[in-house]
C-alpha cells in the first residue's frame, strides 16, 4: 500500500515538473507575440497621438494581454512616482521583476532594455524607429521560441511522466 | 501626501511643483533651503541650469549661486556645477519622459509645467529651411516659478472700469519679469468673479492662453484661480483662439497674453469691432518702445485701446508705473503701487 502511494507521489511530482517546463516553452512565444502587439500599440500612441509616455503606457496596459500588462502598468507607476527617475531606469526596474514572473528569457528582456535607453528622449520619427527595431528583434526571438517549443513541449511532457516511471521501476 | 508635505505645499505650492522636475539631489538641497530660509525662498523667481556651469537661483532682487554643499553663495568657484546627468534627468522630468509629444513646444523654445510655470530651453537648434524644427542636445534650462498673487490688480482695477461699469480696452506694457501675466491673471479673476467694492457684477471672460501661463491648465482644467466666469482655451494660437471664443462662447471680455504678430492684431481688430472688451499685454519698457513695433503701432493707431498700463520692477515685480489714457496718452493719477 505504502509503495503504491510513494510511486504515485513520484509519478505526480515528476510529471508536474515536466509539464511546467513544457508550459514555459509554450508560454514564451505567446508572451513574445503579446509584447510585439503591445509595442505596436505604443508605437501608434506615440506616432499618431503624441500621447505622453505615462498615459501611453497606461493605454497599452489597458488594451494588451493580461500576461504582459503588468510590465507597462508598473513602468508607468514608477515614472509617475516623482522620484526623479528616467524612463530607462523605470523600465529596467520593472523588467527585473517581470522577467522573474514570466516566461521571457534574458535575451528577450535585453531587447526591451535596449528600447528603454531611447524611450521618450527623441522626436516621433526616432521613437518609431526604435520601437520597430525592438519589435523586429522580438519577432526573431519569437520565431526561435516557436521552434524550441515545437521541439521541447512534447519532450518535457513525456520526459516528466516517463522519468517518474523509470524512478519507480528502479525502486520497486 | 503626508502631513508635512501637505503643510509644505500650502506654504509654497509653486516651488514644490517646480522642484519636482529637478534631479533628487538638487531637490533635496532646495528643500533644505526652503526649510531654513522659507521667506527668502518665497521670493525665488527663477532656477537656471546650464550644463557644466554653476546653478543660479534668481531672486526678485539678485542672482545667487547654489553652494555645492547646500546653501547659497556669491562665489562661482564654490557653486554647484550642473552635470550632464542633471540636464538629462531634468529634460526627462520636464517632458514627462515624452520629448516626442513636445515638438511644437520645442519649436517655440519652452515647455509649460502644470501650474503655468514656464521652462525655457536652450541647446543646439535644428532648423529646416530657416524654420526651427526642434532643439537637439538640450543644455540649458530656465525654470520660471509663476506665483499667483491674488489681489495683484487691486490698485489697478479702479482705472480699468468706467463709471458706468464697463471694462475699458486695456493693454499692459512691461519688459519681461515685471509681472504682466500675474496682473493679467488677477484682472481676469476679479472681472469674472465680480468686484463687490465697485458693485461690479462679474462678466464672462474668454481667455486665450497660448503659453498656458495665465490659467496654468492641466488637461484643459485651470490650475490657477481665474475666477468663476472665465472660459479658457489652453495652448491655442492667439489669433484663431480669439475668433473661436468670439463665435462660440459669447464673451464680454477677451484676455490674451503677449501680442506682437500682425495676425494677432488683425484678430484683435475683429474683437474690438464685435463689441467685446479686450485685455492684453505687450513687451516693452514704455509706450514709445511699443509704438516702434509694427503690429502694435497698427493697433494703437486704431485708437481703440483705452487704457495703457506700464509696469516695472522699481518696487518689486508688478509695480504699476503709469496708467495712461490710450487715446490722449494723458497719465491718470497713480502713485507707484
Amino acid at each position: 500500500m505504502l509503495k503504491i502511494i510513494g510511486a504515485l507521489v513520484i509519478l505526480c511530482s515528476c510529471g508536474y515538473a515536466g509539464f511546467s517546463v513544457a508550459r514555459d516553452y509554450q508560454r514564451r512565444p505567446k508572451d513574445l507575440r503579446y509584447l510585439q502587439s503591445a509595442l505596436q500599440m505604443l508605437e501608434t500612441e506615440i506616432s499618431y497621438g503624441a500621447t505622453p509616455l505615462p498615459d501611453a503606457l497606461e493605454q497599452v496596459a489597458n488594451r494588451c494581454d493580461k500576461s504582459v500588462a503588468q510590465l507597462f502598468l508598473e513602468t508607468r507607476n514608477r515614472l509617475l512616482s516623482g522620484d526623479g527617475i528616467t524612463a530607462r531606469e523605470a523600465l529596467d526596474d520593472t523588467l527585473k521583476k517581470f522577467s522573474r514572473n514570466s516566461a521571457i528569457k534574458n535575451s528577450d528582456a535585453s531587447v526591451l532594455r535596449a528600447l528603454g535607453t531611447s524611450l521618450g528622449i527623441s522626436d516621433r520619427e526616432d521613437q518609431v524607429k526604435h520601437l520597430q527595431l525592438a519589435r523586429e528583434q522580438l519577432r526573431i526571438e519569437a520565431a526561435k521560441a516557436e521552434e524550441e517549443a515545437a521541439k521541447n513541449v512534447k519532450l518535457y511532457n513525456y520526459l516528466g511522466v516517463l522519468g517518474g516511471l523509470t524512478i519507480i521501476l528502479i525502486f520497486i | 501626501m503626508n502631513a508635512s508635505e501637505l503643510a509644505l505645499s500650502k506654504k509654497d505650492n509653486s516651488l514644490t511643483i517646480v522642484m519636482n522636475v529637478l534631479p533628487s539631489h538638487l531637490r533635496k538641497m532646495l528643500q533644505r533651503l526652503q526649510q531654513l530660509q522659507p521667506e527668502e525662498m518665497a521670493r525665488l523667481e527663477e532656477l537656471r541650469l546650464r550644463q557644466n556651469r554653476p546653478m543660479v537661483l534668481g531672486f526678485s532682487d539678485e542672482d545667487v549661486f547654489l553652494h555645492r554643499e547646500g546653501g547659497l553663495t556669491a562665489h562661482s568657484e564654490r557653486a554647484y556645477f550642473v552635470s550632464a546627468d542633471d540636464i538629462q534627468r531634468t529634460t526627462q522630468m520636464v517632458s514627462n519622459s515624452s520629448i516626442y509629444a513636445l515638438e511644437e513646444e520645442l519649436k517655440n523654445g519652452y515647455i509649460t509645467l502644470t501650474g503655468g510655470h514656464r521652462v525655457g530651453i536652450t541647446g543646439k537648434v535644428v532648423a529646416d529651411q530657416g524654420r526651427v524644427k526642434t532643439i537637439k542636445y538640450i543644455s540649458g534650462f530656465n525654470i520660471r516659478i509663476s506665483r499667483q498673487v491674488v489681489g495683484a490688480a487691486d490698485q489697478l482695477l479702479r482705472h480699468l472700469i468706467s463709471p458706468k461699469g464697463d471694462v475699458y480696452h486695456t493693454m499692459l506694457i512691461s519688459p519681461p519679469r515685471c509681472g504682466k501675466t500675474t496682473i493679467l491673471r488677477d484682472i481676469v479673476r476679479q472681472l469674472s468673479s465680480g468686484i463687490q467694492k465697485f458693485n461690479f457684477p462679474g462678466v464672462t471672460v474668454g481667455v486665450v492662453d497660448e503659453r498656458s501661463e495665465i490659467a496654468g491648465c492641466y488637461r484643459g482644467i485651470p490650475q490657477l484661480n481665474v475666477g468663476t466666469r472665465s472660459d479658457v482655451l489652453d495652448s491655442c494660437p492667439k489669433a484663431s483662439g480669439m475668433m473661436m471664443l468670439l463665435r462660440s462662447m459669447s464673451p464680454q471680455v477677451i484676455a490674451t497674453d503677449e501680442i506682437g504678430r500682425m495676425e494677432d492684431v488683425e484678430a484683435l481688430e475683429e474683437v474690438l469691432n464685435a463689441g467685446v472688451k479686450v485685455l492684453t499685454t505687450a513687451h516693452g519698457a514704455a509706450v514709445d518702445d511699443i509704438e516702434k513695433r509694427p503690429a502694435i503701432k497698427r493697433l494703437l493707431k486704431l485708437q481703440a485701446i483705452e487704457r495703457l498700463v506700464v509696469l516695472d520692477r522699481s518696487k518689486g515685480p508688478g509695480t504699476v508705473k503709469q496708467v495712461l489714457d490710450g487715446i490722449t496718452y494723458r497719465p491718470l493719477g497713480v502713485k507707484r503701487c
